[in-house]
């Protein structure tokens, strides 16, 4: 059974009262107290909730005088207790008290409660004071606790990405769940002339990129290289060939620095890189991944353990649609931004193209799948026929009409996935997500089904190191066994 | 200071050594032309363990640019470049076929070929030593049909012994030894494809015929 983390509103209060009257009984704070412990400026109430309804709270408070914030209080009901709930609702706290830029956070805990001591133990806090007669009218001592927190984060791992599955050299670099750099190179002018990504071209322009691109990371973190405390590295999807530059890079790296790597799967590593601005990733999330290598649907339960492929196009990519269309079209590799600024204010509706795999029958067989071959050509067969009779075509709106078209395919397929499966939320990733009509048409049509978007920042969206890093770190930090080192690269999705 | 040197080679098979002031401490070669990727971590992780080195004693890395089959000598290369950024070594770029040359006497002219793929050869002319032992080219590298470059040869009366067998990782440390202690000019550290990428030039076309 599934719970989740949600800072608490007023309204509730009713429920937060019941368990906490449960929970502290001559100790509780009165309804009065508690709703102005919610509302006040200084302080972070959050509850978790399940399928029964709320199950737990806690609340932090930090002045922006001080540099320590306190825990306020923290319950879980009774038939909830020893799921990892108060666990879960600690370490969301101390993800506050970090983003608010605390030095130390405190807690006061009842001398007869063994329980909470321990989880605060397990999480850092070290025991500095005892203060007797503490809880009335019992008269109970109350042991002070503290953590570190600057510490603590710290001795989050350093964790160097390294991304060549396709056109970008990407080398990033974290912290935990933190980002300190990020540094891409493209290749991506070299394959202008040829309409689309040149595989050798790609691997080329790895090799040469790798030495200024990691220098930089480096200088952009301020990190000297032997900080690193484990190399992540793309071994797939992706061009064979370019991914082996990345995969030689970083064994050798990782071997130099006497550290473990890890082999990181690249299409979750862009739904990881969510962690990077959020502090942590709400699962369970659907991820709709489109670029000119992938489009994909992933539904993502546990990001290192539960990642399964819900669907992917069966030919062309979304973005490699947009580059062949481009090039009919007469305009610029890539195509996806020339084909979004001519169509901007052009008629959508102005030519019906086909939707791929969306008939009755397809959203039975292939309900998660996309193709956008047919779209392709449809949009070829149009400019061809116009100019066959001597008729100029309008390209703002051939190119508007060709974008509704997938764009609306994209967002039906990703927005069913979530309807079908339960699933409140969708990120997006992929160069894809440049696209303006893509964000306006998934923010209106997940606003209206009630699932939360997420869009990354662009250079998070690219194909990037930093995900890499991201997801390595991920990996880390749960203890994950590192890879061999003989580990080999893989072209295609393989989960 | 002793030099502790990492020599890597890609351009046939996958090849690693370790040189501790110019004596060999460890060698690694697998002879796998399509394992490159897979192989390059275990086997410098065997030649540094072998050598009884720690990886941050590495002073310098030397690889061979080439030339060699792209993928696979890029690994060599990228891995080179990454080590010394990790170890923060020197790093030496040298030619693969110079190396091979390197371990032969070069009285005579001497035609050093490798597998170029595509029933092509990447091949050296060589013939004669410096003092330091560094082959002295009568050609530099190039990829040409062996047939061709063989009755190009005869054609122009110049004399030479084929030579066609796998390069060394110690011979690319040797080498490079040899290099920077003759003072020559080092060379970029790039790999020497001598091919043009495979690449067709985009037009636009009807996608419906």
């Amino acid at each position: 059974m599934s719970h989740q983390i949600r800072i608490a509103t007023e309204s509730d209060l009713e429920k937060i009262m019941i368990i906490e009257k449960a929970c502290f009984g001559n100790d509780a704070w009165s309804k009065s107290n508690m709703k102005s412990e919610l509302l006040a400026p200084h302080t972070t109430y959050l509850v978790a909730e399940d399928s029964t309804g709320l199950i737990g709270y806690a609340g932090l408070s930090k002045l922006a005088t001080s540099t320590s914030a306190d825990i306020q209080t923290i319950a879980v009901s009774d038939s909830h207790r020893g799921l990892g709930i108060g666990r879960l609702l600690m370490q969301s706290l101390l993800d506050f008290a970090r983003e608010q830029d605390a030095k130390d956070v405190l807690l006061e805990v009842r001398e007869d409660k063994p329980t909470p001591q321990s989880l605060y133990k397990s999480l850092g806090f070290v025991a500095i004071d005892r203060r007797e007669n503490y809880y009335q009218p019992d008269g109970i001592a109350a042991i002070v606790m503290r953590l570190d927190i600057e510490k603590t984060a710290k001795s989050a791992p350093i964790v160097l990405g390294i991304e060549t599955s396709c056109d970008e050299t990407g080398i990033g670099i974290v912290q935990g769940n933190k980002l300190l750099a990020n540094v891409i190179s493209s290749s991506m002018d070299q394959h202008a002339r040829f309409g689309g990504v040149v595989p050798e071209i790609a691997a080329r322009a790895h090799l040469e990129a790798l030495d200024s691109v990691l220098a930089k990371a480096l200088e952009d973190a301020n990190i000297s290289i032997t900080d690193v405390d484990a190399i992540a590295v793309t071994n797939g999807p992706g061009l064979a060939g370019a991914l082996m530059v990345g995969v030689g890079a970083a064994k050798a790296l990782a071997v130099s620095l006497n550290k473990p790597i890890y082999a990181v799967n690249h299409l979750v590593a862009h739904v990881a890189v969510d962690i990077l601005e959020r502090g942590k990733l709400e699962t369970p999330t659907v991820a709709l991944l489109v670029s000119g290598g992938h489009t994909s649907l992933l539904l993502v339960r546990d990001i290192l353990n539960d990642v399964e492929l819900l669907g992917e196009t069966v030919d062309d990519a979304a973005g490699e649609a947009f580059d062949k269309v481009a090039r009919v079209l007469g305009l610029e590799y890539p195509g996806g931004p020339e084909i979004d600024k001519v169509a901007k204010d052009a008629d959508p509706k102005a030519i019906k193209f086909p939707r791929g795999l969306s008939l009755p029958k397809d959203m039975e067989q292939n309900r998660y799948n996309f193709s956008f071959s047919g779209l392709k050509t449809a949009v070829a067969r149009h400019v061809e026929r116009a100019e066959a009779q001597g008729e100029t075509i309008s390209v703002p709106n051939v190119a508007a009409s060709f974008r509704e078209a997938v764009v609306d395919v994209l967002v039906t397929k990703a927005v069913n996935a979530c309807l079908d499966n339960q699933v409140p939320r969708l990120i997006l990733g992929g160069g894809v997500v440049a696209n303006s009509r893509l964000r306006e048409v998934a923010a209106a049509r997940c606003a209206e089904a009630g699932i939360e978007l997420r869009i990354p920042a662009f250079s998070l969206c690219t194909d990037n190191g930093a995900m890499i890093a991201s997801l390595g770190a991920q990996m880390v930090m749960a203890g994950v066994k590192p890879s061999d080192l003989d580990f080999g690269v893989y072209s295609t999705i393989d989960f | 200071m002793k030099q502790v040197l990492l020599a890597i080679d890609t351009s046939q098979g996958t090849s690693v050594a370790v040189l501790i002031d110019g004596e060999v401490a460890a060698e690694a070669t697998d002879s796998n032309p399509m394992r490159h990727a897979e192989n390059i971590g275990t086997l410098i992780a065997r030649c540094v363990e072998q050598a009884k080195v720690k990886p941050n004693e590495i002073t310098d890395v030397a690889v061979g640019v080439g030339p060699g089959p792209f993928t696979g000598l890029r690994v060599g290369i990228a891995a080179a470049k990454m080590f010394a950024a990790g170890s923060k070594a020197k790093l030496h770029g040298v030619g693969s076929l110079d190396a091979i040359a390197f371990r032969l006497d070069l009285e005579a002219p001497t035609l050093v070929v490798s597998d170029a793929r595509r029933s092509e050869v990447y091949f050296g002319l060589f013939q004669g030593k410096s003092a330091k032992g560094i082959p002295q080219r009568l050609m530099v590298p190039a990829v040409g049909k062996q047939a061709e470059i063989e009755s190009r040869l005869q054609t122009q009366a110049q004399p030479y012994e084929l030579v066609q067998r796998p390069v060394s990782a110690v011979s690319i440390g040797w080498l490079a030894i040899a290099l920077v202690s003759e003072g020559v000019k080092p060379e970029p550290i790039q790999a020497n494809y001598l091919r043009e990428p495979d690449a067709v030039q985009a037009r636009p076309k009807k996608v419906s015929d």
